[in-house]
């Protein structure tokens, strides 16, 4: 094995303003960081232990750059959590409290599904012919939600308590276990979380307001459960260009959450089910010929 | 969800209190050396046999701790309807 050129500076850096945009934009990282390589002709594999070891190390910068971004919510929204242990119960005006209780019921199910089914899911689905037709169809999922969304009337300014009133347990719990569907190449994870928010009745801005704070913690465990493999041997020759692409992820992901949120204040996710279903539909097109 | 009843709730808390045991074992053990009865056990001479199933007991140990969490909000007081 030539370890030296595993992935080069050139890919690691392409690679990483990809992670970062497409992490957080409802698109599907894992699907464009399975489909990209083949269209460009790079010998990278989703499946090689050296690969998982790179995007984790991206995945880990972009959890880094959610948890900064929403620094002072976390920090209510701990402080919250803390008095509600302390009373054994959530007040009804306790915003922080109920929306933190909101985000653990989300993250169980989808931390669960994640440990249980990635391994099976990659294995089968790993290929970029898969991953474009589920690319289309994270296009379809997209859009259909933007045709069944409720729409409840915002009866409060604060973005928190809008999100602590209009998210049920039962609906956080059904967000989260819809987040498992990301463990697919070519479904979006953010998609499926802002897609759940619409449907339980969020604005498409605090629906992504939500999936960013539900992303936190799931990509960071997850970045941090794999993170000794970049340093074991897996890492080897890789980790140099682990740091470079981390750095342009953190970078594209800053961008990605400023640009969604104030996306979100006056659009819709309309135009990303187009993205995904016209370039899912092309590259499952293409890549059977490449 | 509010049950109050001492019943179900001792029973959650002694569940979240298994699971968390339940956790250590699949991080302190490997796959053969499991209960045979565990999801992850496997033969001495497996090929996986030394392997630890270190996620099993994560989502044993979130489980657990989650069991009692539901258990210690069901201990406080009662609000009014």
């Amino acid at each position: 094995m030539i370890v030296g050129s595993l992935i080069s500076y050139a890919q690691a850096i392409a690679l990483g303003l990809l992670q970062g945009v497409s992490e957080l934009f409802p698109i599907s990282s894992l699907g464009h960081s399975v489909i990209l390589p083949r269209l460009l002709g790079w010998d990278i594999h989703q499946n090689d232990p050296y690969f998982l070891s790179f995007l984790v190390a991206t995945h880990l910068a972009t959890a880094i750059v959610l948890l900064l971004f929403f620094w002072r919510d976390w920090v209510r929204i701990i402080k919250g959590m803390g008095r509600s242990l302390r009373d054994r119960g959530i007040a009804p005006d306790d915003n922080d409290a109920k929306l933190g209780w909101l985000l653990v019921v989300g993250t169980i199910p989808a931390g669960l599904l994640g440990l249980l089914l990635e391994h099976p899911l990659r294995r089968v689905f790993a290929s970029p012919e898969s991953a474009a037709i589920f690319l289309m169809l994270n296009g379809f999922l997209l859009y259909g939600a933007e045709l069944l969304r409720r729409r409840a009337p915002e009866t409060d300014t604060d973005d928190d308590a809008r999100l602590a009133k209009q998210v049920g347990f039962p609906h956080a719990f059904g967000i989260g276990a819809a987040q498992a569907l990301a463990l697919i190449p070519g479904f979006s994870r953010s998609g499926a979380t802002m897609g759940g928010g619409l449907l339980a009745g969020l604005s498409n801005r605090d629906a992504a307001r939500f999936a960013f704070l539900l992303a936190t913690p799931i990509i960071g465990a997850a970045a941090i459960l794999k993170l000794p493999e970049l340093f074991g041997p897996h890492g080897a020759g890789i980790r140099g260009q682990a740091l470079v692409a981390s750095l342009c992820s953190a970078v594209t992901a800053y961008i990605a959450v400023r640009v969604l949120l104030r996306f979100f204040e006056t659009n819709r996710l309309t135009p990303f089910a187009l993205y995904c279903g016209i370039a899912g539909a092309i590259c499952a097109a293409v890549i059977p010929f490449l | 969800m509010n049950t109050r009843s001492p019943l179900i709730v001792g029973l959650v808390a002694l569940g979240g209190v298994a699971l968390i045991v339940i956790a250590f074992v699949y991080w302190v053990e490997p796959a053969s050396s499991l209960p045979s009865f565990f999801p992850g056990h496997v033969a001495k001479h497996a090929a996986e046999a030394n392997h630890h199933h270190i996620k099993h007991g994560i989502a044993a140990f979130f489980v657990g701790l989650a069991a009692l969490v539901f258990a210690w909000f069901q201990t406080g007081k009662k609000k009014a309807a």
